[in-house]
């Protein structure tokens, strides 16, 4: 693998020449909050953070976007579509954020149907990942194939050593924005870093504290949907709001509706939805397939544990452990799955 | 706190033992060391999964609202606070008072998890917490962490005037001193000050990074529409939208509509996962009440009616 | 090929309206590009999202066999928001499709069968398409008797009373049956619910398929009938409804288990139908 080394006294230099030359998506903190924002200098960039209170899918799935304009009098209509996504940095993702839109990018580049606004930001955009040099608490990522030093689905992946980020090369995407900009990048010999930063991805790996085994909890919800856990605890204590999914980096879900102010023209807009909310499958005539939070709970933790897995063969969940930190009533997935493997083994 | 948690026990297990209620919500240890979690325990066997200590920031009444139809009687047990959430739903005639218990637990107050969950280490297990007055001793399996409240506790508890349940069939340990720990609409009064472009530049910022999750919403124990006009969509009054035009409305029509029944639990600044301070919103106008028409807390006493709800000629009439 | 732009409607013009109930119509429309409607390629028993500028869009199924010439019919039931300002619309306005999403009835695998329909109410809409496929001149010979058994719950709330009285009946080899919940002076037709008219009509399971759609109330009690007359769960297939926003397999709330209704429904065997969450 090819690897460079910057410097930590070039990082802004380079984040400045970024910002020029693209829209440089980065970690900012607003108050107590750190979350995703385009930035015009490397002056607001936050990087000494673990997790950050939503995950950067916003990126390629912002919360509310335009998918169209129109113009429609009954007799006419016009239809006007956005201009494509601008070329875009994101810098200083996680390892398990990176992980999550792999997870999404077979939905939106599905089989059959594709989704332009998704693809074009995805393809315009270079992922530059920051690996983690703390775990917390509801850390689990390890549990989902994952880690807090790991490359997957970055195209550079930046991990802090000393005074040194090494800098893991992973596409030719990476490659050529490295290219583009290599008077911030040293040529020095990058064999130490990565032992360093091998070292380091050993020492993180050993900090997890939440353990989570998922030996037969898929085989048991494949065979069981009626299970009388989901009758327990965690649908009664849920309040049914949508914080788990909203912060939840794999969660893909949407509505789309027209947005007019009651003349002839209008947007169409895409915006997050949340399985958690009732009205999400109420149909026109009344019926609601999910009528109680026992049915929503169980699909969420369903979609998370074994659908996306039958459809995509890819887990649903990357063990950020957001859903864990934000839920006000403590509904915590390496619980539920823990439960499940014991349900599992006493069956 | 062990003994309190003991007596807490004891009181659950009667209660379940001799079938005057089918079902004790309270406290269980939660998956992190400085947090609980609701737990619905309907055996006897079951009450040791209860606890209490300074993790227990949950307000518990709202899950009242979802067992009022339910055949059997409902235990729960609650703070100072969320007693007040209690007499509201009572008030509000969510909940019918021959079908409920009410176990109070003196409250010296609760500390913010995740302040607290940053100074143990991730691995750490709790063993016990002591109250000291002005700070809670948290003993842990890595050692033990003294957090003074004026600087780890909830803003709510700072300003906390109930410590004792003002409603309660039973109470638990000994009634606590009412302490002022601050004034308390200091925080809204500062607000006050400001201008109105920089009151409106405040809560732009804040209003901006709202997710629309609804969390605040359906925490509170005062929300209790049976179809939200935020989830309605015949017709579909606000879009699922998030933009700063939108979550303003959502923000100030939540805030209005619980004005005169928020029980100023603060339990919607507490679930925000963005952190946006919407018990201030609640606050100005707890204060506005309270300058008025010299209202006191809603909830904060039986049978109190909502200060809107309720006209009297002495009222001011600054509009007409 | 994935389509990209799969979320931008096509105009199209509506060029008729009939009335067939006091709150369902059926609308006949033509793409203002025509050449939309020769790509289209729509199979009986697919679903198009409509879009009422405004409103959104909502998931309605293609009434109309591709066989029967260049347009699409909806028929449509006012239950919401946006079906209740398409009811207000008039001959030369427009509106928005896409499509056409989700499987089809598998009419491949029915060639050398009779086909038995039942349809109960507005439910005749979903699987009109494939009645009027098999009754084609193209395809008419692929198919043994074709059989339509329909109930309303009046005279008044029947559709397609054009195509259940004069269309089908005229057309070789098709047995219409038509039922009313209760007795009317101005019918004399049968009366008495879809399950006990099924079972009176008796279709046996000989080389036969049954396709039935209707309210789930028709469903749940006309099912146990098709077993006792020897119908296997392959030999049954229905159509689903379920809310929708995308229909591309991407906004995630029409999913039973880890199907998605609206591309991998809406049409499901009963056997298939067995394998899954009753979660619909």
């Amino acid at each position: 693998m090819k690897a460079k080394i910057v410097n930590k006294g070039q990082l802004s230099g380079l984040l400045d020449k970024l910002a020029k030359d693209y829209d440089l998506v980065a970690p900012v903190k607003e108050e107590t909050i750190t979350l995703f924002k385009k930035i015009s200098s490397a002056q607001d960039a936050f990087l000494d953070y673990t997790n950050s209170d939503v995950s950067p899918k916003g990126c390629f799935l912002p919360q509310s976007e335009k998918i169209f304009s129109y113009t429609y009098t009954g007799d006419s209509l016009e239809i006007v579509k956005p201009e494509s996504a601008k070329k875009t940095v994101l810098f200083g993702a996680r390892p398990c954020d990176i992980k999550a839109i792999t997870t999404l990018d077979p939905v939106f580049e599905g089989e059959k149907f594709g989704d332009e606004f998704y693809s074009s930001k995805r393809e315009n955009t270079v992922i530059i990942g920051l690996s983690c040099s703390k775990v917390l608490s509801t850390c689990f990522c390890y549990a989902f194939g994952g880690g807090p030093c790991d490359g997957t689905g970055s195209d550079l992946l930046f991990t802090e050593i000393g005074d040194k980020y090494y800098v893991e090369i992973n596409t030719d995407k990476g490659q050529a924005l490295v290219d583009a900009n290599s008077q911030f990048f040293s040529s020095e010999s990058t064999d130490q870093l990565a032992k360093d930063k091998e070292e380091l991805a050993k020492k993180l790996a050993g900090e997890f504290v939440k353990k989570v085994d998922l030996t037969g909890v898929k085989e048991l919800l494949d065979s069981d949907f009626e299970l009388a856990y989901w009758d327990e605890d965690p649908y009664k204590k849920c309040i049914g709001c949508g914080t788990c999914t909203y912060v939840c980096p794999t969660c893909h879900c949407f509505d789309i509706f027209d947005f007019t102010t009651g003349d002839i023209t209008g947007d169409r807009i895409r915006c997050w939805d949340s399985c958690m909310y009732p009205e999400y499958t109420l149909m026109a005539g009344g019926h609601n397939p999910r009528p109680t939070r026992k049915e929503r709970i169980r699909n969420r933790f369903m979609h998370k544990l074994k659908y996306h897995l039958d459809r995509y063969n890819m887990v649903g969940c990357v063990g950020c452990g957001r859903c864990i930190r934000k839920c006000p009533v403590n509904i915590d997935i390496t619980k539920i799955i823990n439960d499940l493997k014991e349900v599992a083994q006493n069956a | 706190m062990m003994n309190l948690t003991k007596q807490i026990r004891e009181q659950a297990k009667k209660l379940l033992e001799e079938k005057k209620v089918d079902l004790v919500i309270g406290f269980g240890q939660g998956t992190e060391l400085a947090r609980t979690t609701p737990v619905f325990i309907d055996s006897p066997e079951g009450v040791s999964a209860l606890t209490w200590g300074p993790f227990c920031a949950n307000n518990l009444a709202k899950y009242l609202v979802d067992y009022k139809n339910a055949p059997g009687n409902v235990a729960i047990v609650v703070k100072g606070c969320d007693s007040r959430s209690v007499i509201r739903l009572l008030d509000d005639n969510q909940i019918s008072r021959d079908k409920i218990v009410v176990i109070g637990v003196p409250c010296a107050g609760q500390l913010e998890w995740q302040k607290v969950a940053d100074e143990v280490k991730p691995d750490a297990t709790l063993k016990e917490t002591v109250d000291n007055g002005d700070s809670f001793v948290v003993k842990t399996s890595t050692g033990d962490h003294t957090f003074n409240k004026k600087d780890y506790m909830l803003h709510r508890c700072l300003v906390c005037e109930n410590p004792n349940p003002v409603i309660a069939d039973f109470t638990i340990g000994e009634e606590l001193p009412v302490k002022n720990y601050a004034e308390r609409f200091a925080e809204v009064e500062e607000l006050e000050q400001l201008g109105l472009e920089e009151k409106s530049a405040y809560w732009d910022k804040q209003f901006s990074r709202c997710l629309r999750c609804y969390a605040c919403r359906n925490v509170c124990s005062v929300c209790t529409c049976e179809l939200c006009v935020f989830d309605q969509m015949k017709p579909m009054w606000v879009s699922k939208r998030t933009n700063l035009s939108e979550n303003t409305v959502f923000h100030i029509t939540r805030a209005f509509h619980v004005a005169g029944r928020c029980v100023d639990c603060g339990e919607c600044d507490r679930v925000c996962p963005m952190d946006i301070p919407i018990r201030k919103l609640n606050q100005k106008i707890h204060k506005d009440l309270k300058d008025l028409f010299d209202s006191p807390t809603p909830g904060s006493k039986e049978g109190l009616l909502s200060a809107l709800g309720e006209f009297s000629l002495g009222d001011p009439e600054e509009f007409m | 090929m994935p389509n990209p732009t799969a979320l931008t409607p096509y105009p199209v013009t509506i060029t008729k309206i009939v009335d067939e109930t006091s709150d369902v119509k059926t609308f006949t429309v033509e793409f203002d590009d025509p050449e939309v409607m020769d790509n289209f390629g729509n199979k009986p028993g697919q679903v198009c999202m409509l879009s009422v500028f405004g409103e959104g869009e909502s998931t309605i199924s293609i009434t109309s066999s591709p066989t029967r010439g260049k347009f699409l019919e909806f028929t449509v039931k006012r239950v919401g928001r946006l079906t209740e300002v398409l009811h207000q619309m008039e001959v030369g306005q427009k509106f928005g499709v896409r499509g056409p999403y989700g499987n089809w009835f598998p009419y491949e695998a029915m060639k050398g069968k009779d086909l038995f329909f039942v349809g109960g109410g507005f439910a005749l809409a979903p699987i009109r398409s494939l009645i009027d496929f098999a009754l084609s001149d193209q395809y008419r010979s692929d198919y043994g008797k074709v059989e339509v058994l329909y109930g309303a719950r009046s005279v008044d709330d029947m559709c397609f009373k054009g195509d259940l009285a004069e269309r089908w009946p005229k057309l070789h080899n098709t047995g219409i049956y038509t039922t009313i919940d209760r007795p009317q002076d101005d019918w004399k037709g049968h009366v008495g619910f879809v399950p006990n008219y099924v079972e009176e009509v008796a279709p046996s399971p000989k080389n036969k398929v049954a396709i039935i759609a209707g309210p789930p109330i028709m469903i749940k009690f006309t099912l146990p009938v098709f077993a006792k007359l020897g119908f296997k769960d392959e030999q049954i297939i229905t159509t689903l409804e379920m809310r929708m926003k995308c229909c591309l397999g991407k906004c995630g709330r029409c999913n039973i288990g880890s199907k998605f209704v609206c591309v991998d429904g809406p049409v499901f065997s009963q056997a298939e139908l067995k394998g899954m969450p009753k979660e619909y």
